[in-house]
């Protein structure tokens, strides 16, 4: 009794930082906030910004690119495994929009859509990569190459998470990087997976129960003995 | 009033519990070792989470997509040059551009039809005209054979017919007389619109029944 965090085989262990709940990260806050001031800002700038797109206005791009790109580079980065077949994939993201944005009829939030487009891409570029490894006959089916990162404070632990994350099905491996690693809100990954709000909690819980059941060691294993 | 929570109450607080929830939950905790443990490792999962969270910047990645994203509409622009007729109907509203479809679709069958009604003679109208000119030339050799046998009985006939010596002979010239009106009628009217075959299978007929009768005259000889 009385383990703190998360024990991993090879002993690293965490310490659990209460993550405060509804804690998001902007600026997906205000589109589920209902009619606050601030919610309202952050429709009719998503409105305006979906407006100067469709006009061909490249700033807005760039704003766009401003707001997202890292978080849009990172998502990538969880999905495909490395920082160059990211960047494509948030490079081909902007050209969808950019293509299909005289098609955007407002039923989700710009950045939702934007996001929707940007996960579609990333498994659109699995497929293809997976593809190209079977016909290289390649030995791996999904080997991720290693790659720097910028330091953590856990290595092991991201490398660990990243390997479990790998074994789960697209939908838990999609919710859980959406809503704890980029911080979105369950309504918001609704849109971007087209999925139920209740869906993506259940999908979230699931995720999180196979993780925990495959990074933490067996109970047998001297938890109880400390 | 405070919210209670219990160890059933654990799993449905993870999976979608309110604020108040989760705090019933901890306090329950405090003193519950096995539900300390579990929402000590529940939390542990999103701290990890951070883990996979790296927004350091790309310099030239902006700058590259913003080079794609000009080349693309510049495309898109030469694209808009050659369909600028058509750039007024995103602003029609949808009933509309679906009477305007409607409208093409209908102009489009309308000339397709004309079309094919109109249409040059093929290769295949060239085999049916081949047809036709083979069928007239049968006609006409069909005529010519009528003629060439009419004209040899009616040289044997002839002095019968001309001084008829009973009066079946008599009714069998003016017979004659008047088939040789009709061939002549029907060969003017052939002459004018020689690939009618109504008016040459007309002929024919006239002709068949011209020979029969000639034949009938020689038979009847007294």
């Amino acid at each position: 009794m009385g383990t703190m965090g998360l024990a991993l085989p090879w002993k690293a262990r965490i310490s659990s930082l209460p993550r405060e709940r509804g804690t998001r990260v902007e600026p997906s806050e205000p589109f589920a906030g209902g009619a606050s001031p601030a919610a309202v800002d952050a429709q009719s700038e998503d409105a305006a910004l979906a407006a100067r797109c469709r006009s061909g206005d490249l700033r807005a791009y760039e704003r766009l690119y401003t707001m997202h790109g890292a978080r849009m580079k990172n998502l990538a980065r969880n999905v495909l495994g490395n920082t160059v077949d990211a960047e494509d994939a948030v490079q081909e993201t902007f050209l969808k929009v950019q293509r299909s944005v005289a098609s955007f009829r407002g039923q989700s939030s710009f950045v939702t859509w934007t996001y929707r487009i940007l996960i579609n891409t990333c498994y659109d570029a699995r497929r293809s990569r997976r593809r190209k490894k079977e016909v290289a006959s390649d030995d791996s089916e999904e080997t991720r190459r290693p790659e720097p990162r910028a330091p953590g404070a856990h290595p092991s632990l991201r490398m660990a998470l990243e390997r479990a994350l790998a074994k789960l099905t697209r939908h838990q491996r999609d919710v859980f990087l959406l809503y704890e690693v980029e911080g979105f809100r369950h309504a918001e990954i609704a849109g971007m997976l087209e999925m139920t709000e209740t869906a993506s909690k259940n999908t979230l819980f699931q995720a999180k129960k196979n993780l925990r059941q495959m990074l933490e060691p067996p109970r047998s294993s001297g938890a109880e003995t400390r | 009033m405070t919210m209670n929570a219990t160890c059933s109450d654990r799993e449905r607080i993870f999976e979608d519990g309110a604020p108040a929830e989760w705090e019933a939950l901890e306090a329950h905790a405090a003193s519950c070792p096995l539900c300390a443990e579990e929402v000590r490792a529940w939390k542990s999962l999103s701290a990890a989470a951070e883990e996979l969270r790296d927004y350091s910047d790309s310099p030239s990645l902006w700058p590259r997509i913003e080079r794609a994203l000009a080349e693309e509409a510049a495309r898109n622009a030469q694209r808009g040059e050659v369909w600028n007729w058509f750039s007024h109907l995103p602003k029609l509203s949808l009933g509309w551009q679906i009477a305007l479809a409607g409208t093409f679709a209908l102009m489009l069958a309308i000339s397709g039809g004309w079309i094919y009604i109109h249409r040059p003679v093929g290769p295949a109208d060239n085999d049916k005209s081949l047809l036709r000119s083979s069928a007239l030339k049968e006609v006409e050799s069909a005529e010519t054979v009528y003629e060439r046998a009419i004209d040899k009985l009616a040289a044997e006939a002839k002095p019968q017919l001309e001084n008829p010596a009973t009066p079946l002979l008599a009714n069998y010239h003016e017979k004659l007389l008047v088939l040789d009106s009709a061939i002549a009628d029907l060969r003017v009217q052939a002459g004018l619109n020689p690939s009618n075959a109504q008016l040459r299978y007309q002929l024919l007929a006239v002709y068949q029944e011209k020979q029969r009768t000639l034949e009938e005259v020689l038979e009847a000889k007294p």
